[in-house]
């Protein structure tokens, strides 16, 4: 799974630290996120896209073999 | 929630357990399990003691708990076992109960720490490749010390069936099992730091 989330937090200003805490989450799970190395639940996921105030769909993106 | 009951709930049962066992003076056992709840709560005592709060438990450390949770549970099962077997056979003679149920117990909390890190760091830095040469590893290590067990169980029968010391059993259990068992516990060792020392690339200053 591919992540538009650095895009999105670049274009708000937010830093990792600062998503993290809005998110109620800790750094290393916002850094993993990006990266692609963990897949959020649905819950995690819908709170990182309403703190970047994105629809799910427009910072996650799955891979076509993934669907 | 939950790992926070539970792990309030593992430092009740466990001052309750020290007290005990203080009145009772096993001061081995008191011992490791002061380091255990040390090792078990590291990354609680360092929050405290740095941030002055407890560190956040998000669904990912959530599940990296339950996965070393479900490990070190496997682990204490067999050591449990492994070890009754061995004081039924009298294998640690004249070595006190408590020093080994001491040890039992400090090893425990240090595979929970190891398999915390392999879940939390190690796993999402390394490679595929890397991830299957250390499950590898890790299985031949375990088939390695059954080798160790059985070869001396049939080296004992078989000496005992042709009446003279059988050597393949011997060198088997003796020599090749343990060379091979200390060469993949040296390669899980070595893919294990590679990937808690890997640098996350993403990380940025806050």
């Amino acid at each position: 799974m591919r992540t538009r989330m650095k895009e999105y937090r670049a274009r708000l200003g937010l830093t990792q630290e600062k998503l993290a805490e809005i998110v109620g989450v800790r750094r290393e799970t916002i850094i993993f996120l990006e990266k692609g190395k963990y897949n959020p639940s649905l819950k995690l996921a819908y709170g990182i896209a309403c703190a970047l105030g994105a629809g799910i769909e427009d910072i996650f993106i799955l891979d076509d073999e993934q669907v | 929630m939950q790992i926070r009951w539970i792990l309030i709930a593992y430092a009740a049962v466990s001052v309750l357990g020290l007290m005990l066992l203080l009145s009772r003076e096993n001061v081995y056992v008191v011992i490791a399990l002061v380091i255990g709840i040390l090792l078990l709560g590291h990354r609680e005592i360092w929050s405290l003691v740095k941030y002055r709060r407890m560190p956040v438990i998000d669904e990912r450390v959530q599940n990296n708990l339950t996965g070393a949770m479900r490990i070190t549970g496997a682990f204490f099962f067999i050591a449990s076992i492994v070890l009754i077997l061995l004081l039924r056979f009298n294998v640690f003679k004249g070595t006190p109960t408590s020093l080994i149920v001491s040890g039992q117990l400090v090893i425990v909390g240090f595979v929970y720490v190891t398999g915390y890190y392999y879940y939390d760091r190690v796993r999402p830095c390394l490679s595929g490749k890397a991830v299957r040469w250390l499950r590898i590893c890790l299985i031949t290590a375990g088939l390695c010390l059954s080798t160790i067990a059985l070869a001396i169980v049939l080296h004992n029968l078989v000496s005992a069936w042709l009446g003279f010391e059988d050597a393949f059993f011997f060198i088997l259990g003796l020599l090749v099992a343990p060379a091979v068992l200390v060469i993949s516990l040296l390669g899980c060792a070595a893919i294990y730091i590679k990937g808690l020392c890997a640098s996350f690339s993403g990380v940025e200053q806050a």
